[in-house]
């Protein structure tokens, strides 16, 4: 018997084994796939009952100066830009209102489940730079991270609470979408080949959270009547809380004033 | 009728993408248009260089397994009482050898010992090389993915073959693969030899059974010749054809670049200022330790150890892994994800990089390892984030193009 025979021979009895042994494991999932998943059960807001939570982040220090960025590490990068850019950690608006807080509610929804929402929160990497920054979107749901850029991002959410993960993207690159599966207020975010790109991302188990404008205000609408503890969080500023009672169909206001000069 | 079934096994084998996420219908039942359609979401043939064992329809095998069994007995028994049939005989060269010259840079050619390289195999296989005949509709040539004038690259993230049909992997250079220690982005062949008979058969590439190009090339008067000089008079067979492509492809070399005038060859001008800052920091441990698989040895610099690494390349936006590499080759979970090092010389004339091509610049590149590639269970240990600034980065670019070297001669199309 020459070496091919007895190679196909093998080859004959081996397949045959084979096919035997996937059939067997082969028909194991099918058994169990039979029972999905239960579903959660979301809480469901009464909108008759709703009410709404407004408020406005306030700064009374002196507007800190703020810094040129150097983008020497890429000269694409800079070359993206006809005019200097400058660091905008703590943005104030007129009268020292606070742009870019993160607000939302800290206690109070215990025992309440929500949906979430199926679209995406985008982060954008633009002229070097990430748009927005600072984000706020519920556990479970997608963050869509794109690059507009021509030059390569590796985009790097320095996660504690979340697994933490970091993505290159060279140019004309995918977006990529991940999710964050538990709340972690906040997340810093960076990118690993321009130190200068900052972004922040609050993770939270609930619909109620804002991110301030230009203008210092924030709106939460359709918050069911109850307690409720609510954090504002700058990421110059720190973190500050307070308490409101939202009564059914009523307006809560919550204000938070950072006093002092920015650190 | 052995060896015909065999071969059919062997395609069966070759489509291993279908035995991964494709209906099961490939298997032993071939149906060519089957085994083509589910081999159309992998970038390579499987043809040669596997121990896989094609999957069964799963309602055939019940019956099928104490049937082949059978079968396999009765073959036993017939075939022992049969003369054995005359296998294909290894060819061997017959003319005289020739030592292939290294350039400045490259070690001593490593030479199979049943094919030393003589000046009959080399030309042969260069004509083999640039033939489209070896492709099923004459379109295609060895030459087409691995086209000097782009220092035998194509270009492209991934490679056209017949019909305009793409692969998922970037075409790797030949220039100075005759020191690979495996062919094929996943290592899949062990030599030259190997490799070259793979894409002559993907249905992807050059779609051409083994049979079918031996008959064709065997009916070509001005190939008889050839073959009778190099290999002695006989049959045109499978291994003469690459035998004498890997014998052309070892004369393949690039070396004597400013790198190699400037380490080896004690010129310290032949490099610019930027490229020497950019070698010490590919040395560097603590900057950018690309040498810890980019080798560069005392007397020589290969540029690559030779083994597989997941590097955090070509991820889905999820942050999958879309080509598992290696581990199709080894079922070795660590291999998940892992390719083998390239060389990387003359890779300021190889771009798009990386196995997919996804990476378009030398920039690129160096930015893809300041940040670390893209996380992933596999994530070889070495790549981490690199904090290198600007000037650095623009060294190590710098660098890099001072590793092209002279384009070997008698490489490109044969003349007659």
């Amino acid at each position: 018997m020459n070496r091919s025979q007895v190679v196909a021979v093998i080859f004959v009895t081996a397949a045959s084994f084979m096919g035997g042994c996937s059939r067997t494991s082969s028909s194991a999932p099918s058994a169990t796939k039979s029972t999905a998943p239960e579903r959660p059960v979301y809480f469901r807001v009464d909108p008759s009952a709703a009410g709404t939570i407004t408020g406005k982040i306030l700064f009374t220090g002196k507007a800190p100066v703020h810094k040129k960025i150097d983008m020497d590490e890429d000269p694409l990068c800079a070359k993206l830009h006809k005019t200097a850019v400058y660091d905008d950690t703590l943005e104030l608006g007129r009268k020292g209102a606070v742009a870019n807080a993160f607000v939302y509610i800290k206690k109070g929804l215990e025992g309440k489940k929500f949906e979430p929402p199926a679209e995406p929160v985008t982060i954008d990497q633009r002229g070097c730079w990430f748009e927005p920054r600072v984000i706020g979107m519920q556990a479970g749901q997608s963050l869509k991270a794109v690059n507009s850029d021509p030059v390569t991002h590796n985009i790097h959410p320095r996660a504690k609470v979340n697994r933490e993960w970091n993505q290159n993207q060279p140019e004309g690159a995918e977006p990529a979408i991940r999710k964050f599966a538990y709340p972690e207020v906040m997340i810093r975010v960076k990118c690993n080949i321009h130190p200068w790109m900052k972004a922040w991302i609050g993770v939270v188990d609930n619909p109620y959270f804002a991110v301030t404008g230009a203008d210092g205000s924030f709106e939460m609408k359709n918050v069911p009547p109850g307690v409720y503890t609510i954090e504002a969080w700058q990421e110059e500023l720190g973190t500050q809380e307070q308490q409101v009672t939202v009564a059914a169909s009523g307006n809560a206001a919550a204000d938070f004033t950072f006093k002092g000069d920015a650190k | 009728m052995l060896v015909g079934q065999r071969s059919k096994f062997l395609y069966g084998g070759c489509a291993r993408a279908a035995e991964i996420s494709a209906p099961r219908t490939g298997g032993n039942s071939t149906q060519p248009a089957t085994a083509k359609s589910s081999l159309l979401e992998r970038p390579t043939a499987r043809v040669r260089y596997h121990n896989v064992v094609p999957t069964m329809d799963r309602r055939v095998s019940a019956i099928a397994l104490p049937a082949v069994t059978l079968l396999s007995l009765f073959l036993i028994v017939v075939s022992c009482g049969e003369k054995p049939k005359v296998a294909e005989a290894a060819a061997r060269p017959v003319g005289a050898p020739i030592t292939i010259q290294p350039p400045l840079g490259l070690p001593p050619v490593p030479i199979p010992a049943d094919n030393p390289p003589t000046a009959e195999t080399i030309a042969l296989g260069r004509r083999l090389y640039y033939d489209t005949q070896l492709s099923a509709d004459d379109t295609v040539a060895c030459a087409n993915c691995h086209n000097p004038a782009l220092a035998f690259t194509d270009g492209r993230p991934v490679s056209l073959g017949v019909a305009g049909k793409t692969g998922t992997r970037n075409a790797p250079t030949v220039l100075n693969a005759a020191y690979n220690t495996s062919q094929f982005w996943d290592g899949r062949a062990k030599s030259l030899e190997d490799q070259a008979g793979g894409p002559i058969q993907n249905p992807l590439e050059m779609n051409q059974p083994h049979e079918a190009m031996v008959a064709k090339i065997g009916k070509l008067a001005e190939y008889k010749a050839a073959f009778d000089n190099a290999f002695g008079h006989g049959p045109i067979t499978v291994d003469k054809v690459e035998k004498a492509i890997a014998s052309f492809e070892r004369t393949l070399l690039s070396g004597n670049s400013p790198f190699d005038r400037y380490e080896y060859g004690g010129d310290k001008t032949a490099m610019s200022e930027s490229a020497i800052r950019g070698l010490a920091i590919f040395r560097e441990k603590q900057k950018g330790n690309c040498v810890v698989c980019h080798t560069i040895e005392d007397h020589y610099a290969l540029f690559t150890d030779g083994k597989f690494h997941n590097i955090g390349e070509g991820l889905d936006p999820n942050g999958e892994l879309k080509d598992l590499g290696r581990y199709e080759v080894t079922k070795v979970d660590a291999d998940r994800g892992a390719f083998r090092t390239p060389t990387l010389r003359d890779i300021a004339k190889t771009g798009p990089y990386m196995h997919d091509g996804h990476v378009k610049t030398l920039k690129d590149v160096v930015d893809f390892y300041v940040g670390g590639g893209t996380s992933n269970p596999y994530l070889d240990k070495e790549i981490k984030e690199l904090k290198l600034n600007g000037t650095e980065r623009a060294d190590l670019v710098a660098f890099l193009e001072a590793l092209s070297g002279d384009m070997p001669a008698n490489s490109g199309p044969p003349s007659q």
